[in-house]
């Protein structure tokens, strides 16, 4: 390449490149990040939200067994009839929202757990060897209750343990995504300098020189006396000056 | 002094370092890892920073000493931070101080780490972090004089600007010969080590990188364990016997092969490298055994690999030596000091000035006994140089004083003083690993970052030469 101007453009180029390379990598990383963050929330939080309503509406299907337990028939059926509607409300979304490996066991054991607790306070309770047992409730209803709020736990700290993991594989990427940056910023710095230092010693000194020579040339010299001795741009002016000067100390 | 001639081959460094990140990329975009973006950039920036220079600057006919000497320096500094850019771009436990101090340990040979879990890394990062050995090992320098057109007067100042006078001492050619000669061997026995290392029953991926970090007598392995993660004993015995080949003056390899004299066999400083290595390995064998700790055959094999592996600076683990008896420790720290022979790929102090060392005290005595007396220090009964004496001398010293100047400023630094002292020996040796928290199997995670800045620094000048680190501070223009 022995043009200047071409060099010159080539340079720019490469600048150009390195930063727009620099700009892609970001973008691509930083998509990838909304993405992700867009997962994390959609998919973790999902689950970790429906697992609370399900402990939430386990909680007060307790309640209600409780009360009608203590006589409260009506106000008790109440409260573990809407509270059991919550549940499965509950229950469908993190069923239909599996996304982590396993998941799906996770599920079946809250179900399964569930539909056991279930079974004690579907059937009547009144009139019969249950009714103000609290000793039945203590040995057989709140185990089952524990039980299922345990598999119902376990869903929420694999969702919540997941999220956490991705949180910080996010950082990761989000550190990846600036650096890029950081470094075409530097580089390009870097870059600049050495591209002036280039073209104040290839460009700005002959030119510079080629004036001063001009100012101390002497009609008795016949050519300037510089020290180009590029083939660029610079060269073709001098030798242009040459030539005129010569067409006229001939004159 | 010009300028643009010294960028242009800075250029020329980085464009050299561009090419393994762009095999490293390769190998991590095959992988589909996390590094290969990181890798492609630092890749992209190197060979952007390469080319850019060779669009405006000539061809070069002649480079002045002060030029040359500027190029080796710089040049070593540059390829540090293109090494460090993968790292810090990819992340995990990589902070500036970090992969600023794993990049100058590759590239210097040392194989010293921070990082707690090697395996972690994708496998295009592992071996950019192997490459830095190899590339190091033979000299980035030498590298860009063999790969890259130069002319006759170029190669010669920056050839003897980045190779010792005493590592030219067995070599008998001129610099583009002797360029060829390093870079022949060095691939020979690289090639060689992998193929032995895949046949003992290494994935070729390891084996490979284990070459790198073997010949370039560097220490980084791909395990969390070091050599040790295999519990191989064909697989130690083979690192064992590369080691010491690359422990060994290059040229003299040369010889060997080439049915020549002054080879292995009959070179009087390689007996003395061998011999000394082979008391200190009975020596430390006798001392495990008898303390109990292991049974002979045992303490035979160990002591081998870690006398082998600190005496050539490789720096490779197959124990844990922090919970040895100090003597072994005390036995292990003078192969540290030592180093291997000038000519091979080893940096530090180099066995040929601890033997130049210990004849000139010989000299000393006896003109203490006839003072009028002339006597000569020789080496393979030819006579050193009184200059060359003079310089190894001075270099010693200069060498003590920086490793005790970095062990202050690390026991400053709260490191305790085992630490501190092997930390700093082992790191200006280019060897690796020391002892207590910076052990054979430990790492230098727990240094500060301001001493990770400093044993840095000591890894430059046990690579580079401390005469060359003053002579550029002394140049006027």
């Amino acid at each position: 390449m022995k043009k200047l101007k071409n060099k010159i453009f080539a340079s720019f180029m490469l600048l150009v490149m390195m930063l727009a390379l620099a700009g892609v990598i970001s973008i691509v990383e930083f998509r990838w990040l909304i993405n992700s963050l867009h997962g994390l929330v959609e998919d973790n939080y999902k689950s970790i939200e429906a697992s609370k309503t399900m402990l939430e509406a386990l909680e007060r299907e307790d309640s209600g067994i409780l009360l009608v337990l203590l006589g409260e028939m009506e106000s008790g059926r109440k409260i573990f009839f809407a509270a059991d509607s919550a549940f499965i409300a509950a229950l469908s979304i993190a069923k239909n929202n599996l996304t982590e490996p396993n998941e799906n066991a996770y599920i079946q054991s809250i179900e399964d757990n569930y539909l056991l607790y279930k079974n004690f306070w579907n059937k009547p309770l009144l009139q019969t060897d249950k009714e103000a047992s609290i000793l039945w409730y203590q040995n057989t209803v709140h185990h089952q209750f524990s039980e299922t709020k345990r598999s119902i736990n376990d869903l929420m700290n694999l969702n919540q343990s997941s999220m956490y993991e991705n949180a910080t594989h996010l950082r990761e990427r989000s550190r990846r995504a600036m650096m890029p940056g950081i470094v075409a910023i530097i580089s390009a710095v870097i870059f600049s300098f050495v591209l002036h230092f280039f073209i104040n010693r290839y460009f700005v000194k002959p030119i510079i020189d080629l004036a001063m020579a001009v100012k101390a040339f002497r009609p008795e010299d016949k050519i300037l006396r510089t020290k180009i001795n590029s083939k660029d741009e610079i060269k073709q002016l001098e030798e242009a000056i040459n030539h005129q000067l010569n067409s006229i100390v001939t004159k | 002094m010009k300028p643009e001639i010294i960028i242009k081959h800075l250029g020329y460094v980085l464009f050299l370092n561009g090419i393994f990140l762009f095999i490293s990329f390769l190998i991590s975009a095959y992988l589909n890892e996390t590094s290969s973006i990181p890798l492609l950039y630092s890749a992209f920036i190197c060979g952007i920073f390469g080319l850019f220079p060779v669009l405006f600057v000539e061809r070069t006919e002649n480079i002045i000493f002060e030029e040359g000497l500027v190029i080796v320096v710089l040049g070593w500094f540059m390829t540090c931070v293109a090494g460090m850019l993968p790292y810090l771009m990819w992340g995990g436990e990589f902070t500036l101080a970090n992969a600023w101090f794993e990049s100058v340990s590759g590239f210097t040979t040392t194989g010293a780490t921070v990082l707690n879990d090697i395996e972690a890394l994708p496998k295009g990062l592992l071996f950019w972090r192997s490459s830095t050995h190899w590339i190091g090992g033979i000299g980035i320098i030498i590298f860009v004089l063999l790969i890259l057109p130069q002319s006759k007067g170029a190669r010669i100042n920056i050839f003897h600007t980045e190779v010792s006078d005493l590592s030219k001492m067995n070599f008998r050619f001129r610099a583009r010969k002797i360029i060829q000669i390093l870079a022949l061997i060095y691939l020979s026995l690289t090639v060689l080590e992998t193929a032995f290392l895949m046949m003992a029953g290494m994935s070729f991926f390891d084996a490979v990188n284990h070459s790198f970090a073997t010949v370039a007598t560097g220490g980084f392995s791909t395990k969390n364990l070091s050599v040790a993660a295999y519990d191989s004993l064909t697989i130690e015995i083979i690192i064992m016997v590369f080691m010491v080949l690359s422990g060994i003056h290059f040229g003299i390899i040369f010889n060997t092969v080439s049915l020549k004299s002054n080879n292995i066999f009959t070179s009087s400083l390689v007996r003395a490298f061998v011999f000394v290595m082979f008391v200190g390995i009975i020596v430390i064998s006798i001392k495990l055994y008898l303390s109990g700790m292991f049974s002979f055959p045992n303490a035979l094999r160990y002591a081998s690999f870690q006398v082998i592996s600190l005496g050539t600076t490789t720096g490779f683990a197959t124990i844990d030596t922090a919970n040895w008896p100090i003597f072994t420790q005390i036995v292990l720290i003078y192969f540290t000091i030592q180093c291997a022979m000038t000519g091979s790929t080893s940096g530090g102090l180099k066995f040929d000035r601890v033997y130049i060392l210990f004849k000139s005290i010989g000299k000393q005595v006896r003109l203490l006994k006839h003072p009028r007396g002339v006597f000569v220090v020789k080496i393979n009964d030819k006579p050193v140089d009184e200059k060359l004496e003079y310089q190894t001398l001075v270099f010693v010293v200069l060498y003590v004083v920086t490793f005790f100047t970095s062990t202050f400023i690390l026991t400053a630094l709260d490191v305790d003083a085992m630490t501190a002292f092997s930390a700093s020996i082992a790191t200006i040796g280019n060897v690796g690993p020391g002892f207590e928290n910076v052990s054979s199997l430990g790492n230098f995670s727990t240094i500060p970052d301001l001493g990770k800045y400093v044993l840095s620094g000591n890894m430059f000048l046990g690579r580079l030469e401390i005469f060359n680190i003053l002579a550029l501070f002394s140049l006027k223009n």
